[in-house]
């Protein structure tokens, strides 16, 4: 029995789309420095934006990857994205300024190896399978920067697990309200990889078109976004997340409704089911 | 879970001896340096690659059904290795958290016995799903015999199938890789968490009990990163689907050990260097 899963052709190839992803990514994620350029903390939904843009890269290398079959379902290749992203992302969050391409990087390299451990030495013989678990493992490590990016405003080690509290006028560091030492890293890991396996594991079938499974794939990256922007609260002031809540709303809403119009297109009929009116008399 | 289990033709269970080798070599070398960089992390680097070895050895007993098993058509659990690992392995690593104080032996048996506790758990509600709520009975399509309560299956197993609900054989399997995963997933994060003891005080010139959150949050969030990478390449070995140690998919599990020790090596390389690197920028 064999269960090749259909992936339609066309669309955007995906190495282009791998480049926009990646360019997009790091461009979102370096946005969030103008944070410390002007002062505030404004411009820290920047970080959210880029985990979207390499959301939707992951995606598609997630379709490429699956579409062999690889039998252990969609999902396993976002948890393997994430499992080894965060290992990643948390040594490239040492390198201050550079920790995005550090991150990038860093992933690449993992994910690489984990890519020849599964193809050679597992013997899975897929031809594909070192480059994209290589992309996923990257995308793994840029989400969740870009998402640490937006809850923190930084992405470098020290802030993101100390944090300076005035306690009766002195300043003592406090370790437990950081965003790694209260464990909201753990939290956004989750919301990470729902968001990357999510859209080919719902869409993929014989009419699966490139379009809808990646404007999926960014409606829940958007609806991550929004949790991650509520977590800020913790960290940065108000005006600021209200800004990245406002961003996260208005870009859920957008592809949520792009997504439903892509799919009354790709649906062989659409009846609007009104809801079940409750006769009187009972 | 998509419609991907018993996807591929069963790939032959050899080992490729090349890459192999060089997997091995590989893990030498991520040894060495932590070796060079950080003496005092050695051991713990070997007890994180003996937790990946015991998480993906464990993965092979679970009965992983996947879609197949959701209709009926497969015995084991219906779901994916990943959601399984992550249910079990992760039970097992907050119960041995938990008993982090009280010694290494303790709190990885604690973490061992979550993990079963939790598969048992698990495999209960399964099967009585299946009997009570599908209304099929438990019977294997792999043996004609129940390896341990001798039963035989052949008469329980419906035609078109290969076979379906939760044989005994296959209970005992879940139970026994839920040890094997929490209790690896355990020392893991107990190995991980005496490096930052004693490496984070000092990075951030604070006294332990204050670094705890961090160093806590910090060995939880790469034993769950660990977990995943170790249970997803086992899945990847047995191609999704497995009915338990009677499955003659278990004999591949050798590939499996060289693969998890590969991985645990790099990735424990990297959770370790995060206390080397120290650039002050």
């Amino acid at each position: 029995m064999t269960a090749q899963i259909t992936v339609t052709e066309g669309g955007i190839p995906h190495n282009t789309l791998m480049i926009y992803g990646l360019i997009s990514s790091l461009v979102g994620i370096y946005l969030t420095y103008l944070n410390t350029v002007t002062g505030t903390q404004l411009f820290s939904f920047f970080g959210g934006l880029g985990a979207v843009a390499a959301l939707i890269w992951g995606s598609s290398t997630i379709k490429r990857l699956c579409s062999y079959g690889i039998g252990t379902g969609v999902p396993s290749a976002g948890m393997l994205a994430f499992g080894s992203g965060v290992i990643a992302m948390l040594l490239a969050t040492k390198f201050g300024i550079a920790s995005p391409i550090v991150a990038l990087v860093l992933g690449l390299v993992i994910g690489a190896i984990l890519g020849y451990i599964a193809n050679n030495i597992l013997a899975m013989k897929i031809p594909v399978m070192i480059q994209s678990i290589a992309e996923l493992a990257a995308v793994g490590a840029l989400v969740m920067i870009g998402f640490t990016a937006m809850t923190t405003g930084s992405f470098t080690f020290s802030p993101l697990s100390v944090i300076p509290v005035t306690v009766l006028g002195a300043t003592v560091n406090s370790f437990g309200t950081s965003l790694i030492g209260g464990g909201l890293l753990a939290a956004i890991f989750m919301l990470g990889s729902i968001a990357l396996q999510h859209g080919f594991n719902a869409c993929l079938g014989p009419s699966e078109k490139q379009d809808r499974t990646l404007m999926l794939t960014a409606e829940v990256g958007f609806l991550s976004m929004l949790m991650v922007a509520i977590f800020s609260f913790a960290f940065i002031g108000v005006g600021a997340m209200i800004v990245s809540v406002l961003i996260s709303a208005i870009g859920w809403y957008y592809t949520y409704a792009q997504y439903i119009t892509l799919s009354k297109r790709d649906a062989a009929a659409w009846l609007d089911s009104k809801p079940i009116v409750e006769a009187e008399g009972h | 879970m998509s419609a991907l289990g018993a996807a591929k033709p069963a790939a032959g269970g050899a080992i490729d001896p090349v890459s192999s080798v060089v997997g091995l070599v590989l893990a030498v070398i991520f040894i060495g340096i932590v070796f060079v960089l950080a003496p005092a992390a050695l051991f713990p680097l070997l007890g994180i690659i003996l937790g990946g070895v015991l998480i993906g050895f464990g993965v092979h007993f679970v009965p992983v059904g996947g879609a197949p098993a959701a209709m009926g058509q497969a015995p084991g659990i219906a779901t994916g290795v990943a959601m399984l690992a992550a249910g079990a392995g992760l039970a097992g690593l907050f119960g041995g958290a938990w008993a982090a104080e009280l010694g290494v032996v303790v709190a990885t048996v604690t973490g061992a016995i979550g993990g079963g506790l939790m598969m048992a758990v698990t495999c209960l509600m399964v099967n009585v799903i299946y009997v009570f709520g599908m209304g099929i009975p438990a019977a294997s399509g792999k043996v004609t015999k129940d390896p341990l309560t001798g039963d035989t299956q052949a008469e329980y197993k419906s035609q078109g199938t290969e076979g379906h609900g939760l044989p005994f054989i296959s209970f005992v399997g879940g139970v026994v890789g839920g040890l094997f995963g929490g209790g690896g997933g355990t020392l893991i994060y107990l190995m991980l968490l005496q490096v930052y003891e004693q490496y984070l005080p000092v990075i951030f010139n604070a006294k332990v009990e204050e670094i705890m959150p961090v160093a806590v949050s910090l060995a939880g969030i790469f034993a769950i990163g660990l977990f995943l990478v170790n249970a997803v390449l086992a899945a990847y070995n047995i191609t999704g689907t497995i009915e338990g140690p009677h499955d003659p998919k278990f004999k591949r599990f050798p590939r499996a050990i060289v693969a998890s020790l590969v991985a645990s090596a790099l990735c424990g390389l990297v959770a370790i260097l995060i206390v080397v690197v120290n650039l002050n920028i």
